[in-house]
């Protein structure tokens, strides 16, 4: 079962993106963009790492599926377009800001409790870590976006980009029954 | 800054409110003009994708929320021609006839300067043009009304599951009045069920302005002027009428549409925001404020998603996003503690995707790990929801006005204050306890709710008699501007627990016939 999952990952992701490649625009899934180490557009690799680890502790499978290219191509185009939930919930664009500053308040927060930075905590002390951010912002968390709001904007992200394609509908046996099939480019 | 060619009408939103005013009007001869704000969708830009979806909301209105309660601006919102009404679910009841005369009844909230059966003609029309499904015997709570022009949408298993548990706490439920066709009509396709309505609906089953109101408009002759961003209304030197309105065009170069008569339907916030910062030597506290009430009585229903997960498949992806069934019984309990204050409503069945804001993931957001997983499995067969909707009340103090922040054109952004009124937040409290008993009749393994939220925003314009206690006359038209109408929620006097489109389009119909009859006298 968790082999069929993981070859599900590889193989699925988000449909086509628009990567950046040496200069040229080429269209390729998330996951092809992950495995092929295409450069990120806004993320930095410290950031990129950081999301990597805290996706796979949401849930197992989302890096592969290609998460961080996921979000990193969501925030380089115009907040208008923007398909990741943190439109609705996050008031003052650009949404890197956002993601940015999350991303930083989590290190914090795990140095605080656990000397390291998130990526670098061992599987359980992450899950430990995520649980207290659920539905509270700990004293340690140093600043906006509160912890809760941030966990449920990567959360959403991270379900997206598993459970919201074709091929998510079909694994959870959901008939997708498009009028008008998603265009190929995100 | 460059000058367009004068037309009879400007209307400012291509929404609900705006998409009915141009169609009539244009039908009535007038030269119409329509500028939305954001791009022009065809039905052809409709993806079934719940991540496409989010194209029809945008990133704005941007916002600075002081209040202890969230208006959801954006869920609430569309970005495009169409408006919020392209990705609306098109859950249509109507108002009650007690909604207008809330203060004369219970003492509480205002009166509106209409009863029903002054808009009752209106909304038999729109029916009629729209095309409604529904059951209006079985609807017992329904005001009096022409019956529904379409017999009920089919129910799936989710609706009959869901019914069981009512049935067995003697609740009455009806099929959901919902302007989703059951049949073809008026030679647009029937639903399918496919549950995509967030989405806006390409094959027009859903009545979404791309379907009905925009296409008539255009066929009328009237312009629809996409990517086209309302900064202000414009002033003669008098301030006594309106010239017509500034804009921002895609370029983001200046323009002038100069009319005869302009029409602000551009959402609750927006409208009020552009009113607001429509100042003049004679208005210097916005257009239309010279009771001090303009932004003031914000209202929106307190809302609340009720889930229960059963065993069974009950194939939960079937139906329209809106619902199958509805029920405005409560729960004995209910009724002895909320008899005297407040109507609220289910929309029982909805249909479900796996994703986004109506999703089986979030609906425990809670999970995360193999916990997500194993629930997703589980939700994907078994998962039931049903949404309560609950009346607002008009408070003064939840209002509207200017933020010190402005926006990419240079003008002011709107500061909301909202706090859910106290009786709506015990009527939320109680359809939080009656989810969990009808669905525990019902035999769900699980039940729980979702947060409260904040669905139809409405208020800021309120409709009055009284030029000193509200913004707007019984036809949307501001006490202070003779020819400047207000389309769509924000002149809702009271918020009734029904939703809002119906009545939005009721109106807008009805103040454009109106319009039309007294023309010359508006325009002179």
């Amino acid at each position: 079962m968790e082999q069929d999952r993981r070859e599900f990952f590889k193989t699925s992701g988000l449909g086509l993106l628009a990567f950046s490649v040496g200069g040229a625009s080429l269209l390729m899934t998330a996951a092809e963009a992950r495995a092929k180490n295409v450069p990120l557009k806004v993320l930095t690799a410290d950031e990129a790492r950081t999301l990597e680890a805290l996706g796979e502790t949401l849930h197992a499978g989302a890096g592969e599926a290609g998460l961080v290219h996921f979000i990193d191509q969501q925030l380089s185009i115009e907040p208008d377009d923007c398909m990741s939930l943190v439109k609705y919930f996050v008031n003052d664009p650009p949404f890197v800001d956002f993601y940015r500053a999350g991303v930083s308040s989590l290190n914090a927060y795990s140095k605080a409790r656990f000397r390291l930075f998130f990526a670098d905590l061992k599987g359980s002390d992450r899950v430990e870590l995520v649980k207290s951010i659920v539905r509270d912002n700990p004293k340690e968390w140093p600043f906006p976006p509160p912890a809760p709001l941030f966990y449920m904007v990567l959360r959403n992200d991270t379900t997206d980009v598993l459970y919201g394609t074709i091929d998510g509908f079909r694994r959870l046996g959901v008939p997708y029954m498009p009028h008008i099939v998603p265009p190929e480019m995100w | 800054m460059q000058y367009d060619e004068e037309v009879d009408v400007v209307i400012v939103g291509s929404g609900a409110a705006g998409s009915v005013f141009a169609a009539k009007l244009a039908q009535f001869g007038k030269r119409v003009t329509v500028l939305e704000s954001g791009p022009a969708w065809t039905e052809n830009d409709l993806y079934s994708s719940p991540m496409w979806a989010r194209r029809l909301r945008g990133a704005s209105p941007q916002l600075d929320e002081k209040g202890k309660h969230h208006i959801y601006a954006r869920l609430n919102s569309g970005r495009g021609t169409g408006g919020a009404a392209l990705h609306h679910y098109a859950v249509w009841p109507r108002f009650q006839v007690e909604d207008f005369k809330r203060k004369s009844l219970t003492g509480t909230g205002l009166d509106w300067p209409i009863e029903y059966n002054d808009l009752r003609p209106a909304y038999d029309a729109v029916q009629e043009e729209v095309g409604i499904s529904g059951d209006a015997k079985a609807e017992v709570w329904r005001p009096p009304g022409a019956p529904y022009p379409l017999p009920p949408l089919h129910v799936f298993k989710q609706g009959e599951k869901i019914a069981s548990g009512f049935e067995r706490l003697e609740l009455r439920v009806s099929p959901i009045p919902i302007a989703v066709l059951s049949r073809p009509y008026h030679g647009r396709n029937a639903c399918v069920y496919d549950g995509w309505c967030d989405a806006g609906c390409p094959i027009g089953a859903l009545a979404n302005p791309l379907a009905i109101y925009l296409a008539e408009a255009t066929k009328n002759g009237a312009l629809v002027q996409a990517d086209s961003h309302v900064t202000r209304i414009l002033m003669d030197k008098s301030g006594k009428r309106a010239t017509g309105v500034e804009y921002k065009d895609k370029g983001n170069e200046t323009r002038i549409q100069p009319a005869k008569v302009v029409i602000v339907a551009a959402s609750t916030v927006e409208t009020i925001r552009t009113l607001l910062n429509s100042t003049t030597e004679q208005h210097p506290t916005g257009l239309g404020n010279s009771s001090g009430l303009l932004g003031h009585y914000l209202m929106a229903h307190p809302a609340v998603v009720a889930y229960g997960l059963f065993d069974e498949d009950i194939q939960n992806y079937l139906g329209a996003s809106g619902g199958q069934l509805y029920s405005q019984d409560k729960t004995a309990k209910a009724e002895k503690a909320h008899a005297a204050r407040g109507r609220r409503h289910w929309e029982i069945a909805l249909a479900l995707k796996p994703v986004d804001i109506q999703g089986l993931a979030i609906s425990r957001p809670e999970l995360f790990g193999s916990d997500l997983e194993q629930f997703m499995q589980r939700a994907a067969r078994g998962l039931a929801a049903m949404t309560a909707l609950s009346e607002d009340e008009p408070i003064k103090g939840n209002r509207i006005v200017l933020s010190s922040k402005k926006d990419k054109y240079g003008m002011r952004l709107a500061e909301v204050h909202y706090n859910i009124s106290p009786n709506g937040l015990a009527l939320y409290e109680q359809s939080k306890k009656d989810g969990a008993q009808i669905y525990q009749a019902a035999g769900a393994k699980e039940t729980w709710t979702g947060p409260l939220h904040a669905q139809h925003i409405a208020g800021g314009t309120i409709m009055g008699s009284d030029p000193k206690q509200s913004v707007t006359d019984a036809f949307g038209r501001l006490h202070d501007v003779a020819n400047v109408i207000i389309g769509g929620g924000s002149v809702f006097t009271t918020l009734s627990h029904a939703n809002s489109t119906y009545t939005i389009h009721a109106i807008a119909w009805r103040s454009s016939k109106y319009l039309a009859d007294n023309w010359s006298g508006i325009t002179k």
